[in-house]
């Protein structure tokens, strides 16, 4: 319990819902239900983007190229839907694609041996180029209501999606914590030599953090789609970049092996809500990348003077018990050292 | 065939690229070998060649800096608001080179203070700064300034501040003889930097903070003090590359040069620096840009269209490294075999 109250996650929890509430003093219409429903559902394609990021930060990789994989998924899936593929199908293709492509990052990463910044950074430019080349540059329209109403679809005034990223969300966090082969990420990240000593396969663990981005990715096409029913040139662009944010927000180091979904879902939520009560607020949306760009800057710089100050105390409070231990066994020394002597003859 | 130690180098292997490529984009179309316009058309992606200079000296360490394309948009767009407020156009020069700088050298403080990530860092000022460039004069305009030029903010939102003094677009769009004004202040900081990189003390700073932080600084390197300077001065010439842009447009927008991240970061690395720092140079970096501009006309030219041309630019960067490290692979191998047999040869020797 201390440690879950302790963690990062939760500060950066705590800091939404203060300025959520503070937001409210001036608004209330921030607390209604409705509102807050309508914030989860609008962060839903980058808390994707961001759980597919966390895989691949965690095993101490980075993969600026999920916006533009985003991208490519989106345009496959509404073309083939426009090509009368039924739903199902073509959700399964939008995700295939997007597996694809980060398996073709994650065989560049791990078994080529390409830094992950300029590998992605490459891809990103391919996929994104791809994207135009398969639509000749125009926008993707008049796609099936059969993907719309899905989205506009609600259980209990909770869309569905969000149901069922929940279901994402239960799955994917039980398999961090019980499943062995999915926690190797957390191994390699933290240490790869020593995961290789441990006889993980270091080169597999990362390839698949990159596909397993490269798949969550896919799921985001497919609720962009759903949620906007078109798809512009612009689908993604500069989504990888938020997403990393998200992820650092909610506390996944990028020295790998730290972190966990929770940190993804609550840096999405974060980020979605900020641009949220930037409206309630009646900021002109140009102000939102300031914003998130200053949160960002002041949660990491505030996380490391905290893990600085504790390691400081922890180095001050160990330096005073040495020279306490020191001191009394000098004071103890002594006489030991007399009477020994004395008893010795 | 031995070849002498220099034509080995990766920098040649890129003049000789960039030669052949020129040959074989003149050969298809003899039009583009008009030395007057090659060396004009620089311009249009001269900006992309000066901010990857910088980044070369801050790659260089072991850091990056992804934030330059933000600063490009907020130097433009702080010369914009000095030029409407009716500054003289060269104190928004200055103010605007100032902006830069400060915003590289508050990079390069974050940086040096703490042990964060340089790329958590520049992506939280990526996104700072950006905004703050497009934020800006929407809060001059809601404070009573007026911020948008003579057009109002319609006109603003579709060409920017644009009517700049003539004195000022000639920088983009002038030139000295065959040379392009643009191409004459990107060597001049490439010369500059050059200089910085491999005849002062500062610059084996720079390679030995990248080598390795922690021998540096107990050999005595001020490595905060240098990594402050290192990021202040990719600032300053991530903003010349801004208002470059800027003259050549003729209008200060926040958005300049936000598509240019790619090319940039193409560019130093297809230029030989490693990300992990220590290795590269500034020689390498312009050859670089010059050989994927060139690359990027020279299609456009041949009619492929610009969707293509990222592809083909993700594919050189990903294959450039990958040849890398496919020849350090080679390398190492032989490096062994010789090892390996020298040995041999000695114990044989001493057998016999």
């Amino acid at each position: 319990m201390i440690r879950v109250l302790k963690s990062r996650e939760f500060l950066v929890l705590v800091l939404m819902v203060a300025m959520i509430l503070a937001v409210a003093m001036v608004n209330k219409a921030v607390l209604y239900p409705i509102t807050l429903i309508n914030i989860v559902n609008s962060s839903l394609f980058l808390m994707l983007l961001a759980i597919g990021q966390m895989f691949v930060i965690l095993a101490r990789g980075i993969d600026v190229s999920v916006g533009a994989i985003a991208g490519l998924s989106a345009v496959v899936f509404a073309l083939v839907l426009n090509a009368g593929v039924p739903l199902v199908p073509a959700m399964l293709l939008a995700l295939i694609t997007g597996l694809l492509a980060g398996m073709v990052n994650g065989l560049g990463v791990a078994f080529v041996g390409i830094p992950p910044i300029i590998m992605t950074l490459g891809t990103l430019g391919t996929y994104r180029g791809m994207m135009r080349v398969l639509t000749g540059g125009s926008w993707i329209e008049s796609i099936p209501q059969s993907i719309k109403s899905f989205a506009v679809t609600r259980f209990q005034t909770v869309p569905l999606m969000v149901w069922t990223m929940i279901v994402v969300v239960i799955v994917v966090s039980v398999l961090l914590w019980k499943i062995r082969s999915v926690r190797y990420f957390y191994a390699v990240g933290d240490n790869a030599d020593g995961a290789y000593l441990l006889g993980i396969n270091v080169r597999m663990t990362r390839f698949w953090s990159f596909a397993l981005s490269g798949l969550f990715a896919g799921a985001a096409a497919i609720v962009f789609v759903g949620q906007i029913g078109f798809v512009p040139m612009q689908t993604g662009n500069g989504q990888e970049l938020k997403a990393i944010a998200a992820v650092v927000l909610g506390g996944v180091s990028l020295m790998g092996g730290t972190g966990s979904i929770w940190s993804a879902v609550i840096g999405a939520l974060f980020l979605t809500s900020v641009d949220s009560m930037m409206i309630f607020l009646h900021v002109p949306g140009s102000w939102n990348n300031a914003v998130a760009g200053f949160v960002l800057l002041a949660v990491v710089v505030s996380d490391y003077v905290i893990r600085r100050a504790v390691r400081n105390r922890r180095l001050a409070a160990r330096a005073a018990e040495m020279r306490q231990s020191d001191r009394e066994s000098n004071d103890g020394d002594t006489p030991d050292f007399s009477r020994e002597l004395e008893a010795t003859p | 065939m031995t070849f002498p130690i220099w034509a080995k180098s990766w920098e040649f292997m890129l003049a000789v690229v960039l030669v052949v490529e020129l040959l074989v984009l003149g050969a298809i179309n003899p039009t583009f070998l008009n030395v007057e316009n090659l060396l004009f058309a620089t311009s249009d992606f001269i900006h992309v060649i000066i901010a990857a200079v910088g980044l070369t000296l801050v790659i260089m360490t072991g850091g990056i800096d992804i934030s330059g394309v933000s600063i490009m948009g907020l130097a433009s767009i702080v010369l914009g608001l000095m030029f409407v407020a009716g500054v003289p156009i060269g104190f928004g020069v200055l103010a605007a080179l100032l902006v830069g700088t400060a915003a590289g050298a508050f990079n390069g403080t974050v940086i040096a203070k703490t042990d964060i990530n340089p790329l958590v860092i520049t992506l939280a000022m990526l996104f700072l700064y950006s905004g703050i460039a497009t934020g800006l004069p929407t809060l001059l305009d809601l404070l009573g300034f007026k911020a948008y030029g003579a057009g109002g903010f319609q006109a603003y939102q579709y060409e920017g501040i644009s009517g700049l003094p003539k004195s000022f677009t000639w920088v983009g769009s002038g030139g000295v003889g065959w040379f392009p004004m643009p191409l004459i202040i990107a060597l001049t900081i490439a010369v500059i930097t050059g200089w910085l990189l491999t005849r002062t003390r500062f610059g084996r700073f720079l390679k030995l903070i990248g080598v390795n932080a922690e021998v540096a600084r107990f050999t005595g390197v001020p490595v905060r003090r240098t990594l402050i300077a290192v990021y202040a001065i990719n600032g300053l010439v991530t903003a010349v590359a801004g208002l470059v842009l800027t003259a050549y447009f003729t209008s200060a927008r926040s958005d300049l040069g936000a598509e240019a991240l790619l090319n940039i970061i193409t560019a130093v690395v297809l230029g030989g620096s490693s990300i992990y720092g220590g290795q590269g140079s500034v020689l390498g970096t312009v050859l670089a840009g010059l050989v994927l501009g060139f690359l990027r006309q020279g299609l456009l030219a041949l009619g492929v269209t610009s969707d293509v041309v990222p592809v083909i630019v993700g594919l050189l960067l990903i294959g450039s490294v990958g040849l890398k490290i496919g020849m350090g692979v080679m390398q190492t191998r032989r490096a062994n075999r010789e090892a390996y047999d020298t040995e041999r040869l000695a114990v044989a020797q001493n057998g016999g």
